[in-house]
């Protein structure tokens, strides 16, 4: 279902349907009102996937935060007894699949809801696989309409703009699709596309999302269902800037030296535009085919090493996360450097953040617990642990103490444990579950940045020195 | 005194040129023909001598700039396209001719092209849709079909096509390129509903 700000005149319009929902001061009788809704909704058929768009979220982000929305629901409908909990599980589903529905996050949100159903029986492989699988599709363009992109954006066709341009794409981008190219100086480039008509997209489909949700204006929850959705809105916007992510990566590549063997792709900044992204093109393969390879315990730890080292440099001299660590970002180069692609998702730290996090980190590797929940509580946004309350203190606490643990671990550090990644995902689901997600709106990123890498690195099954390179990266001048 | 054929070429030109100025600045309806006569130099008897109207003038812009677009396309082709892309390609040829006409074709295109029934039907609003129909069929029969899509194939895609018209004269987008998106989504639709494939596949990674 596709929307623009004028009225629909398709059946039935969720505008038309959310006016006609009376204010009721009782939200039970809101709920129930959202359920009738999503019972009509439900009946209704889906376009099938030939005659509809099916784009996926391309950012782990996104998607983990839709994962969010979905558990954050869940929990919503959980409160009841076990009777109407059955009905709101249809209700559930009916609204996953009304999300679902919002063109381009079809796809993911198919799969991250039938993985949700399944809770608590999800395995951390699973879950691992999920969102790290959840990449590589996008709205394929055919070449006339690549053609279209640049004659708006650049006034010329691709022939005429580069040496050579290969008219099929050779990977998927979030929003987009990117080919290959060659400049007329000779060097190899690849060109990322945008969709025509996404920023529109998104943002007409999050305002009738929040329609959808209206029922919920009674609740307390609704300002923070508002919040949730402000953030994934940014962040899809966010995606959508290719001249913000050419200027990321330029100020990105200073941070590293041919020695660090990490590849940051040169911008080729009068190539790009809002739409089109001409970087260097990396040779290499993602993690898929580097597994499919059957890398040998040294090579994964290798890589485990540069993945882990341009994260901590990144983080701890520019005060960044690149909160889209998903393995579609990392290329596994033949020579054995790491390639980092695409910095459409990143967030800076600000210094109140900032100060926070170095408390936390000081806190933890003292072991001062009484310090570690007054700044946990601070983090959440409560003016004391007793005002958090015990329960939340302590479900929170152990999912930031698990995100510490690699800090205070000497010598190698496996990420392949399963054990400990089973204890961050459950820990994750379970503060969904419970909504307990209040907090600094920072450490929704970092939360979300943490559990993409950690999931990547538990599928490469590396291990590394991370207190070594912490400390590295952290004391550098 | 007889007048040449080069300067009744020169005359038509120029109130071509004369009339897109005055319907960009003060709309379609608002231009009268003694706008037109008047900037171009001419009489008002003299400009009906070479347009009956002025929605027949306007419309024969949009049919030089389909035209102009129809050149272009098959130029641009490189026969590689499949159906779908071709289509695309032909159709956003035509829209991009038709750039500098569209702060003011809404009103042309409602009054030359509107399919429901007219006490007058534009002569040069029908001549576009034959022509334009009449392409759309040889591009269709290029891709192996043999038989010339029928009557209620033809009428879906002239809906789709007039949707994407109305569409694109409202688009505020950058570059229309909400229009690009709903083209290239009507037209997978269109090969769809002829061909029965999806055509989406073949470009996928």
């Amino acid at each position: 279902m596709r929307f623009d700000e004028k009225e629909s005149n398709e059946f039935p319009s969720l505008k038309r349907l959310s006016k006609v929902l009376p204010v009721y001061p009782d939200a039970d009788q809101a709920m129930e009102r959202l359920e009738e809704m999503l019972k009509r909704i439900s009946t209704q058929k889906t376009p099938v996937s030939s005659f509809s768009r099916m784009w996926v979220l391309g950012s782990l982000q996104a998607k983990v935060a839709v994962a969010y929305l979905a558990c954050w629901l869940r929990g919503r409908f959980a409160e009841a007894g076990e009777k109407e909990r059955l009905r709101n599980e249809t209700h559930l589903s009916a609204a996953l699949q009304l999300l679902g529905a919002m063109g381009y996050l079809r796809g993911a949100v198919m799969k991250v809801g039938q993985m949700l159903a399944n809770l608590p029986e999800v395995m951390p492989d699973e879950f691992a696989k999920v969102l790290s699988t959840l990449h590589f599709e996008a709205a394929p363009m055919h070449y006339a309409l690549v053609r279209e992109v640049f004659l708006d954006e650049f006034g010329h066709e691709p022939e005429d703009v580069f040496a050579l341009f290969e008219r099929r794409p050779f990977a998927a981008a979030s929003l987009g699709q990117v080919h290959r190219a060659r400049l007329h100086s000779g060097e190899d480039v690849a060109v990322k596309i945008q969709y025509p008509g996404i920023v529109g997209t998104i943002r007409a489909d999050l305002r009738n999302l929040r329609l959808l949700l209206q029922p919920m204006r009674m609740t307390s929850d609704w300002p923070n269902l508002l919040d949730k959705l402000a953030d994934i809105e940014q962040m899809l916007l966010m995606e959508t800037d290719y001249l913000q992510e050419a200027d990321f990566g330029k100020q990105l590549s200073n941070f590293f030296t041919p020695a660090d063997r990490i590849v940051i792709p040169r911008i080729y900044r009068q190539y790009s535009t809002q739409r089109v992204l001409t970087t260097e093109y990396i040779h290499g393969c993602h993690l898929d085919e580097f597994l499919a390879s059957d890398p040998g315990q040294e090579l994964r730890d290798h890589f485990a090493h540069l993945i882990t080292a341009a994260t901590l440099r990144v983080f701890y001299r520019a005060h960044w996360l690149l909160a889209d660590p998903n393995p579609g970002n990392y290329i596994f180069m033949d020579d054995g450097r790491l390639g980092l692609i695409d910095f459409g998702c990143t967030r800076q730290i600000n210094d109140e953040e900032w100060e926070l996090q170095l408390a936390l980190e000081k806190a933890f590797l003292e072991r001062d617990e009484i310090k570690m929940n007054g700044l946990i509580a601070r983090a959440c946004l409560y003016n004391s642990p007793e005002e958090m309350g015990a329960e939340r203190l302590e479900i929170v606490g152990r999912g930031i103490r698990w995100q510490m643990e690699p800090w205070q671990t000497e010598g190698l550090f496996d990420f392949g444990d399963r054990d400990f990644f089973l204890r961050g995902v459950n820990n994750f689901l379970e503060i969904a579950r419970r909504r307990y997600t209040r907090g600094m709106p920072v450490h929704i990123w970092s939360t979300r940045f943490i559990l993409g890498a950690r999931a990547m690195v538990f599928r490469l099954k590396g291990r590394c020195d991370f207190r070594k390179l912490y400390e590295q990266e952290s004391n550098h001048t | 005194m007889r007048i040449s054929e080069q300067a009744k070429q020169e005359n038509r030109a120029r109130i071509l040129e004369k009339a897109a100025e005055i319907f960009a600045d003060k709309g379609f309806d608002a231009t009268t023909t003694r706008d037109i006569a008047s900037t171009s130099g001419l009489a008002v008897g003299t400009l009906f001598n070479y347009f009956p109207s002025k929605e027949t003038l306007a419309m024969t812009m949009v049919t030089e700039a389909l035209g102009q677009g129809e050149e272009d396309f098959l130029r641009r082709r490189s026969e590689k396209e499949d159906l779908a892309e071709e289509l695309f390609l032909f159709i956003a040829s035509g829209l991009r001719r038709l750039r500098p006409l569209r702060p003011f074709l809404g009103p042309v295109l409602e009054r030359s092209l509107s399919p429901f029934p007219r006490k007058n039907i534009c002569p040069q609003g029908e001549a576009t849709r034959l022509k334009h129909l009449s392409a759309v069929q040889r591009i269709i029969s290029r891709h192996g079909f043999r038989d010339a899509p029928d009557f209620v194939a033809m009428t879906m895609y002239w809906s789709l096509y007039l949707g994407m018209l109305a569409f694109w004269t409202n688009d505020e987008s950058p570059n229309q390129e909400a229009t690009q998106a709903l083209i290239d989504y009507s037209i997978r639709m269109f090969v769809q509903v002829i061909s029965g494939v999806d055509t989406g596949a073949a470009h996928a990674v």
